[in-house]
């Protein structure tokens, strides 16, 4: 039969807003964006941390979403590709990612632009091997990866623009 | 006879008139149309679709490789609070799934292996329905299993239940046996002065497609709604409906997005006929997803091939024979119509040479079931004729480059009576081959091995692809364009966004058409409903065969547009011209008006035009061609071996966008790469149980191993394809494992037969190697 599951309650923060819920103790935090909070933006593609396409930036760092409980992230601060985009307009990776066409099929670009997030966050100058290897747990099997690199090398060179603009 | 018939649009009734202007939306490297919504996860997959009341099915699958089922008992599992409809042979007997209209038995009592379909069971949630599948009682007969086509060949070997069961058969081997020829392959062996045998292993390889399967199917009592992953709509509709016993008008297909097809989901999958029977047994939607390891089990793999090629010429280099015969592994069943022409003109037409002989055996075994796979059967005829040539190469003592081009085929020379000589429609292989050895520094190749120190070894390689791609039966393609009195424009087009830039690429055609920029005309895609038959967005299709009808239906709507100008600007229809938004006088841009205001000329709420693609004429013949090159380096003492660059020339005509093009290429060149180096499947032998469900095991490419991909493509025309736009779908994979192999081939010395080049696989050659010197 199956198990009546216990329940948690979970207060997190998802693309800045405070989120709480009831949570079964063993749901994933790739289960409680879909399909509690309606995130479909975060894919699953292997549910045990291979494919990469669940990843979402967790205080800062990426993580495979299919591979946290949700009750773990309890308290802490999730980022999803729908947070991506600010008040000002797209994020530069995305920006990027379109206009060097690093999206074919689309499935696996939401984990994508997380683990690139998550890099560029914590540098706007990363070398060639920085961007293959923040994006070496991420398999896309339409082969996209010389046009991620690419894009990905664009959009830190906006970000260092934006920053020396600012100053 | 070099010299093709003069090209034409392909389209049913008169030929569109010409533009009278240059091109200004053909070529141009716009963004694709659907990248927005992807980067910013709007996206909608059918995995990520919830409908009210939606149950959750899941699947029970046979242990064994090969079993009979004396009695199943589901009645527990429906008895269980939460289960809606179970599905099994009890009460399904007689029913067909279809897959490119080959029928299949959805539950037979024999089960041909592990992973094959036993019982589903669709309930409130998926724990449920899992806890119901623990519920359902099967007593299985085990029976001998044969896992490879020389088990199953071997007298006495148990017989395979396969899944095609319409096929005729011999044994375990499908018929018929395919032996194509032309000249006398014996006496051509027998004039040569060397004779180069070699004999190649090609593995299987799995899609892996990034989002598993996943179909969401409702029932509303009157009409069935299906939200699918699939490459064809239309394929899909048609086969549910005959499935079913529905007719067609009852049944829609969506597919907006989808997660990776690479043939796997080129007609309807057996989950899709699954979900839509519980829908139909539930009255209620139902959502049924495979997991990772499941997609492995029973989607149609590609086909693994084992090829004996033998290659005779004289001391020039002349060839004077080529004999090939491939033994195919089609698994349980073979779900691609037995194109296995395919593989005989890849093989008799690459090069000049006047007895061929080819033989394809395809073998059943009790494995998964087989399909098309990027390039479908390719690979196997292209590696083998490309690795066979740089053997032979060796044995004269000739550069490979030099050995292609003396025995370089201009035309179609065709085997026996099947096919007859013709010219092509255009071949600029020749120019692909020089731009390859260009790129990839040929003319140094010499001084690689010179420069070798320590235990690396670099080597250059390359190899040439002739493929059958360029328009495919029934040839019945059909688009509308719509233009409205507000002056926008809708391509309808029933073909399915596959991450090809499809959506991209025929708003484009319309585009050029009508002079608008290409942001102006929208589409209606990926759904039955409002939409013609379009072919699945497979086989490198949809250009050739959608692009001429929407072309058609866009000048029809321009020519009809014309006449209501025309009498406002007191001049024929045949002097105006559509450009830059408007509709003017040829040569007079300022005698016109806007493209808006001459739809609001319309006495209707529509022009509305419809275009169809005619069959490829039999007075030429369509192929495709190009060259791949690969700088390799390996090291002997560990058998690692990275790809430094690939380059490629494709013989692609002129691209319509030329970022999805080079999208194309890096595409094709990455999967090749995993099949040359990385992807290996292992099945237990005793068992038949596959031992690598999963893309830890599998390995398939990622960011870390992909080299630098340089395209030199040949440019030029070709009218028989819609402004000379060639297909590049699938050509961009073809010669990356020969080139590849060829180039391990250069820096080691001696050549490995034996896809993938893992690091154990080099290190057993290299050892077999030094032990038959030794000896």
């Amino acid at each position: 039969m199956p198990v009546v599951a216990s329940t948690r309650h979970v207060a997190l923060t998802v693309n800045g807003r405070p989120r709480a819920l009831e949570v079964a103790a063993r749901r994933t935090l790739a289960e409680l964006l879909r399909e509690d909070l309606q995130l479909t933006g975060t894919k699953i593609g292997c549910n045990r941390a291979e494919c990469g396409s669940c990843t979402v930036v967790l205080d800062g760092r990426a993580v495979f979403s299919c591979s946290v409980l949700a009750v773990e992230a309890a308290g802490r601060r999730v980022e999803t590709v729908e947070g991506l985009a600010g008040p000002a307009g797209l994020h530069p990776l995305q920006e990027a990612f379109i206009e060097h066409d690093a999206v074919q099929c689309g499935i696996c670009i939401p984990g994508m632009l997380m683990s690139l997030k998550a890099l560029l966050d914590a540098t706007t100058s990363p070398s060639e091997d920085d961007v293959r290897q923040a994006v070496g747990g991420n398999l896309c099997r339409c082969g996209t990866y010389p046009n991620t690199v690419k894009a990905t090398l664009a959009a830190a060179a906006a970000l260092r623009e934006r920053a020396a603009a600012a100053r | 006879m070099t010299t093709p018939p003069p090209g034409r649009l392909l389209v049913h009734g008169e030929a569109p008139p010409p533009l009278g202007r240059d091109l200004t939306v053909i070529g141009l490297p716009l963004d694709r149309r659907d990248a927005l919504e992807k980067v910013t996860g709007q996206a909608i997959y059918s995995s990520d679709m919830s409908l009210p009341g939606m149950l959750h099915a899941k699947i029970l699958r046979c242990p064994h490789a090969h079993a009979r089922i004396r009695r199943i008992d589901t009645s527990r599992a429906a008895a269980l609070p939460g289960v809606h409809a179970v599905l099994s042979l009890e009460n399904t007997r007689g029913w067909h799934t279809y897959w490119y209209m080959i029928a299949q038995p959805a539950f037979p009592e024999e089960l041909a292996y592990a992973g094959q379909e036993v019982a589903l069971v669709a309930a409130e949630t998926v724990d449920v329905a899992l806890a119901a599948l623990a519920l359902i009682e099967v007593e299985y007969e085990v029976l001998p299993a044969a896992l490879t086509p020389r088990e199953a060949m071997a007298p006495g070997a148990p017989r395979v239940p396969v899944l095609d069961v319409e096929r005729p058969r011999d044994g375990n081997v499908q018929q018929p046996v395919y032996v194509r020829a032309r000249g006398d392959v014996a006496r051509g062996l027998a004039d040569a002065d060397v004779v180069s045998e070699s004999r190649f292993t090609l593995p299987t390889q799995y899609h892996v497609d990034i989002q598993t399967r996943c179909c969401v199917a409702d029932w509303d009592g009157e009409r069935l709604t299906i939200y699918e992953a699939s490459q064809g709509v239309w394929n899909v509709k048609r086969e549910l409906a005959r499935s079913l016993g529905l007719e067609e008008d009852r049944v829609r297909v969506v597919v907006q997005n989808m997660g990776g097809g690479f043939g796997s989901k080129a007609g309807a999958q057996r989950v899709v006929h699954y979900a839509a029977r519980l829908a139909m047994l539930a009255g209620r939607p139902v959502r049924l997803e495979l997991t990772r390891p499941e997609e492995f089990l029973s989607h149609p793999r590609r086909y693994a091939g084992e090829v004996t090629m033998r290659l005779g010429a004289r001391r020039d280099g002349t060839l004077t024979a080529i004999d090939a015969e491939i033994v195919l592994d089609i698994g349980s069943g073979s779900l691609y119509a037995g194109r296995y022409t395919m593989t005989l003109h890849q093989i008799s037409e690459l090069y000049r040479c006047a007895n061929v002989r080819v033989r394809v055996v395809a073998v059943y075994t009790n494995t998964g079931p087989t399909g098309p796979q990027r390039g479908v059967l390719d690979p196997i005829a292209t590696f083998s004729t490309e690795a066979a040539v740089d053997d032979l190469a060796a044995r004269l003592h000739m550069d490979p480059l030099a050995l292609r081009m003396k025995n370089y085929a201009e035309d179609f020379q065709g085997l026996d009576d099947t096919t007859p000589p013709l010219p092509y429609t255009s071949k600029h292989l020749d120019a692909c081959l020089a731009a390859v050895a260009d790129a990839v520094g040929w003319a140094e190749r010499d001084r690689l091995a010179a420069d070798a120190t320590g235990p690396k070894r670099r080597g250059v390689g390359i190899a040439a692809y002739c493929i059958e791609r360029g328009g495919y039966a029934p040839f019945s393609a059909k688009a509308d364009v719509v233009a409205r009195p507000d002056g926008s424009v809708e391509v309808q087009a029933g073909v399915v966004e596959i991450g090809g830039g499809q959506i991209t690429i025929l708003p484009m055609i319309a585009a050029e058409e009508l002079g608008l920029p290409a942001e102006r005309v929208d589409i209606r895609h990926g759904d039955t409903d409002g939409t013609h038959y379009a072919p699945s967005s497979h086989a490198s299709r949809i250009t050739s065969e959608v692009g001429p009808a929407v072309l058609q239906a866009a000048a029809t709507v321009r020519a009809r547009l014309f006449e209501l100008v025309a009498p406002r600007l007191e001049v024929s229809p045949l002097d105006l011209v559509a450009a830059g938004e408007r509709i003017h006088v040829r040569g007079v841009p300022e005698r016109g008006v806007s493209f808006r205001a001459a739809c609001a000329l319309m006495p209707g709420p529509e022009i509305r035009a419809t275009g169809s693609r005619a069959p490829n004429p039999d007075d030429v013949i369509f192929r495709l061609f190009g060259a791949h090159g690969a700088l390799v380096e390996v090291d002997v003492e560990t058998g690692e071996l990275r790809v430094l660059r690939i380059v490629c020339a494709h013989d692609i005509g002129r691209p319509i966008n030329p970022k999805l093009v080079e999208s194309q290429q890096h595409g094709g060149a990455v999967m090749g790469l995993g099949y040359g180096l990385y992807e290996e499947a292992e099945l237990d032998a005793k068992t038949g149980v596959l031992l690598t469900p999963d893309v830890h095991q599998y390995r398939v490419p990622t960011a870390l191993e992909t080299p630098a991909i340089e395209a030199r493509n040949v440019e030029s025309e070709d009218a028989f394809y819609p402004y000379s736009a060639k297909p590049v779908g699938e050509a961009p994979l073809v010669g990356v494992m020969p080139a590849v192999r060829n180039a391990l081939r250069h820096a080691l010395g001696f050549g490995i037969d034996a896809l993938p080049l893992t690091p154990a696989r080099i290190l057993d050659a290299i050892a077999a190697r030094k032990g038959a010197d030794a000896r």
